[in-house]
C-alpha cells in the first residue's frame, strides 16, 4: 500500500504524490494527516482506493471518476461533485453540497450531511445514515437519494427524475415534490443498499425499507403552464 | 394604419404612458398568463451611453500614425499568464463567447468552432457541456463551467484550453439560462441529463460554492483537475462590477469576462434583458477601475463582451482596458441570423427578417437556433464556418485600422487618451474629454 504524509506539504504537492504514486501503479494509498485540506484526490480517474486517516476539507473526491476514498473523518463542502464514477465513503459528517452534480457512483455519508445535498445530481445514488439539511435534492435530474434519518427544509424541490427515500421525519417538502408510496422493488433496493454500503451495527439502527417515503417530483414545473401558476409564483 | 389615418386627416394621440406596445404587452400576458420570454437580448433603443458615444482621436501632429494599410500592428493576444502554465495565445482579440449546443444547434456550433479556428481565435462551449465535434474543430476551445453543470465531464474540462467558471450573463445577471422545451430534443436531453421536452431553467447558484471565499477554494480545485496547466476564468454578467471584479481578481481569476446588458441570450424572461445589468461601456470602465484599484491591471486580463457589434466596438473596449473581447449576437448574424432567407418561416413566427428575437421557439428559420433536424440542415457548416472566418477577420482589420490611425503598432496599446466624448454621460463614465471642452465632466 503506498503512503502520502500531508504534514507540511501543500494540496498540489499531496495530489501530485498520490498521481505520482498511482502513476507506478498503487492500488491502494493510505493519506495521513490530511488536516481537513481542501481539494484533496481532485480529479483522480483509476481505479484506485484512497484512503484519508482524518477529516477533509472542501471538494474532496471531486471531478473524479472511478476510484473509491474511505475518508475517516468528516468532509466539507462539494464532497465528491461531479463524480462520474467510484464511491465516496465518509464516516463522519458531510458539509453544504455534498454529492453535487454527480453523474454516477455512490457517496455514503455514515453521519449526517448538511444544506443541499445532491442538488443538480444528474446519475449514481448518495446514502446519508443520518439526517440531512436544507434544500437536499433541489433540481435532482437523476440518480437516488438516501436519507436514513429526518430531512430539512425545502426537499427535493424543482426535481425533474431524482428519486429520493427518506427513513424519518420530513420537515417541507420543496416545491412540486410529492410523496408517492413505495413499491415492494423500492423496499428490496433500500434493504439491500443499507446492507450494502452500511457497517451491520449501523443498518441494524436505521429503518427497514418497507418504512421509506418516497419522494418524487410532481412534474408540475417541467413545463410552463398557466394553471399551475401557483406552484410557479413559489418557485420563482 | 397611422399613413392612412393621416389621409384621412386625422390625428390620434396614444397615451405616453399605456402606448400601443404596452398595451398589447399587457393584454398578452393577461390571456396566457405567463411573462414574455424571448431570445435575443435587449430590444430597447439604446437611451444610456454607448461605444458610439466615442470617437477616436487620429494622430496629426502631436502623435504620428503607422501606415494605415501596410504597417506591422500587433494582434496577438495573450491570456491567463498570470497563475497557468499554459497560458492561451490567439491570433486575433476577437473571441467567440460560450453559447450552449441546445440553444444553438449542432451545425451552428460546428461553424464556430471552425471558423475561430481558421483565424486563429477561440471557441467556448455552454451550458450543456462539450460537443464532440466541437472540440475537434477548435483549436483553442475554453470549457464553460456553469451553475447547471450539465454535461459535466472531468474528461472534457482536461481537454479543453481554459476553464471558464460562469457566475452570470450579461442578458440576465442573477438568473439561470433557459432552455425551452421545443428545443430539448432526444439529443439535447440526453446530452444534459434530463426528461425529453421540459422547458429546461438553470440554477442561477452553483451547486457546490456561494461567495467569493468558497470560489477561492473552487477556482483551486479547477486548477488541481487540470495540473495547473490552462487559465482559469471567470465570467459574469454586469451588475456591481466594481466590487464583483475586484472580488473575482481576488479570488484568483487568471482572466476575467464582464458582459455587459446588452448581451445576448437564446432565452430569456423579456424583462431581464431589458431591466437587468448595467451597459457594457460602463461595464468596461469599471472593470479596469477594479482592476487598477487592487493592483492587478494588466496582471489580470480582462475580456469583455455584450452587444460587441464590429471591430469599432472592439477598438473603443480595447482602449478602455479590455484585453480581448467576445461575440456572440454578431457571430450568430455572421452565420445568417435574421438574413432574408427562408422568409415564409420567419412570418409564420409572426415576424420578419432583420426584427426576429424568436430563438427560443427552437423554429429558427436559418438553422442557427434550432434542434430541428430539417432546419438544421440549411446551415451549411463549410460555408457558415467561411463566413464567420471572414467576419472575424474584418473585425481584426478594423480594430487594426483604429490602432494605426491612433500611432499604435500593437492593438493592445490602444489607450483611453485616443478616444474623445460626444456626450457628457460618456465623458463621466469613461474619464474621457468632452470633445471639444478639454473638461472631463463627473469629476
Amino acid at each position: 500500500m503506498g503512503e502520502v504524509n500531508c504534514e507540511g506539504r501543500s494540496t498540489q504537492e499531496i495530489n501530485a504524490e498520490i498521481k505520482q504514486q498511482i502513476k507506478k501503479g498503487a492500488t491502494e494509498i493510505l493519506v495521513r494527516n490530511p488536516g481537513a485540506r481542501h481539494n484533496l484526490g481532485v480529479a483522480i480517474l483509476e481505479r484506485v482506493t484512497i484512503r484519508l486517516d482524518g477529516s477533509v476539507g472542501y471538494y474532496c473526491g471531486g471531478l473524479i471518476d472511478g476510484p473509491n476514498f474511505e475518508i475517516a473523518g468528516s468532509a466539507g463542502w462539494g464532497l465528491a461533485e461531479s463524480m462520474m464514477n467510484g464511491q465516496v465513503v465518509v464516516r463522519g459528517s458531510a458539509g453544504n453540497g455534498a454529492a453535487a452534480a454527480i453523474r454516477g457512483g455512490t457517496v455514503v455519508i455514515q453521519q449526517d450531511a448538511a444544506a443541499r445535498l445532491g442538488v443538480s445530481m444528474k446519475g449514481g445514488t448518495v446514502l446519508v445514515a443520518g439526517n440531512c439539511g436544507y434544500m437536499a435534492g433541489f433540481m435532482g435530474q437523476k440518480g437516488t437519494i438516501i436519507v436514513c434519518g429526518n430531512a430539512g427544509e425545502a426537499f427535493a424541490d424543482s426535481m425533474y427524475e431524482t428519486v429520493c427515500f427518506v427513513g424519518g421525519r420530513i420537515s417541507e417538502l420543496g416545491t412540486d415534490a410529492v410523496v408517492e408510496q413505495p413499491s415492494g422493488s423500492d423496499a428490496e433496493f433500500l434493504d439491500s443498499t443499507l446492507a450494502h454500503h452500511l457497517p451491520p451495527d449501523l443498518r441494524k439502527s436505521k429503518p427497514a425499507g418497507r418504512d421509506f417515503k418516497k419522494i418524487v417530483s410532481g412534474r408540475k414545473l417541467w413545463n410552463f403552464d398557466k394553471r399551475e401558476w401557483k406552484t410557479w409564483q413559489e418557485a420563482l | 394604419m397611422s399613413d392612412e389615418l393621416q389621409r384621412q386627416g386625422r390625428t390620434l394621440q396614444p397615451s405616453g404612458i399605456f402606448q400601443p406596445a404596452v398595451i398589447e404587452d399587457i393584454q398578452t400576458k393577461a390571456e396566457t398568463g405567463l411573462y414574455r420570454i424571448r431570445g435575443f437580448g435587449t430590444l430597447r433603443q439604446r437611451r444610456w451611453a454607448t461605444f458610439d458615444d466615442l470617437t477616436f482621436l487620429p494622430c496629426s501632429l502631436t502623435r504620428i500614425p503607422l501606415e494605415g494599410y501596410r504597417e506591422k500592428c500587433s494582434t496577438a493576444t495573450v491570456l491567463g499568464k498570470r497563475h497557468a502554465s499554459k497560458p492561451i495565445r490567439l491570433d486575433i482579440p476577437v473571441m467567440i463567447t460560450g453559447m450552449s449546443w441546445g440553444a444553438l444547434s449542432y451545425n451552428a456550433k460546428v461553424a464556430l468552432a471552425r471558423g475561430a479556428s481558421a483565424v486563429g481565435s477561440s471557441n467556448t462551449t455552454g451550458d450543456g457541456g462539450m460537443l464532440q465535434a466541437e472540440r475537434e474543430n477548435s483549436k483553442t476551445l475554453i470549457y464553460e463551467v456553469l451553475p447547471s453543470r450539465y454535461g459535466i465531464n472531468v474528461h472534457d474540462m482536461r481537454r479543453a484550453d481554459a476553464i471558464e467558471l460562469t457566475i452570470g450573463q450579461g442578458a440576465k445577471p442573477g438568473t439561470g439560462g433557459l432552455l425551452l422545451g421545443s428545443k430539448v430534443s432526444d439529443t439535447i436531453a440526453r446530452q444534459r441529463d434530463l426528461p425529453v421536452g421540459v422547458d429546461q431553467r438553470s440554477p442561477a447558484r452553483h451547486p457546490d460554492f456561494l461567495g467569493p471565499d468558497d470560489m477561492i477554494i473552487k477556482i483551486e480545485e479547477l486548477r488541481e483537475a487540470t495540473d495547473y496547466q490552462v487559465p482559469i476564468f471567470v465570467k459574469m454578467g454586469a451588475s456591481r462590477v466594481f466590487d464583483d471584479v475586484k472580488l473575482a481578481a481576488k479570488a484568483g481569476a487568471d482572466v476575467i469576462v464582464v458582459d455587459g446588458m446588452e448581451g445576448g441570450t437564446g432565452a430569456s424572461p423579456a424583462i431581464l434583458q431589458e431591466h437587468t445589468g448595467i451597459p457594457t461601456l460602463a461595464a468596461v470602465c469599471e472593470a479596469r477601475a477594479a482592476l487598477e484599484d487592487c493592483g492587478l491591471y494588466g496582471e489580470v486580463q480582462l475580456i469583455i463582451a455584450g452587444g460587441i457589434r464590429d471591430g469599432v466596438d472592439a477598438a473603443k473596449a480595447m482602449a478602455l482596458g479590455a484585453d480581448a473581447v467576445y461575440i456572440g449576437t454578431a457571430a450568430l448574424i455572421a452565420l445568417n441570423c435574421n438574413k432574408a432567407l427562408y422568409v415564409d418561416d420567419y412570418q409564420k413566427l409572426g415576424t420578419e427578417p432583420g426584427f426576429c428575437h424568436h430563438c427560443h421557439t427552437g423554429r429558427c428559420p436559418v438553422g442557427v437556433t434550432t434542434q430541428d433536424p430539417e432546419l438544421m440542415q440549411r446551415l451549411d457548416i463549410d460555408q457558415a464556418a467561411e463566413r464567420i472566418a471572414s467576419f472575424l477577420r474584418v473585425m481584426t482589420l478594423e480594430v487594426q485600422m483604429l490602432a494605426r490611425a491612433c500611432g499604435k503598432s500593437d492593438v493592445h496599446d490602444l489607450e483611453p487618451e485616443d478616444m474623445a466624448a460626444l456626450s457628457l454621460e460618456a465623458s463621466a463614465i469613461c474619464g474621457i474629454p468632452l470633445s471639444g471642452t478639454r473638461k472631463i465632466f463627473g469629476i
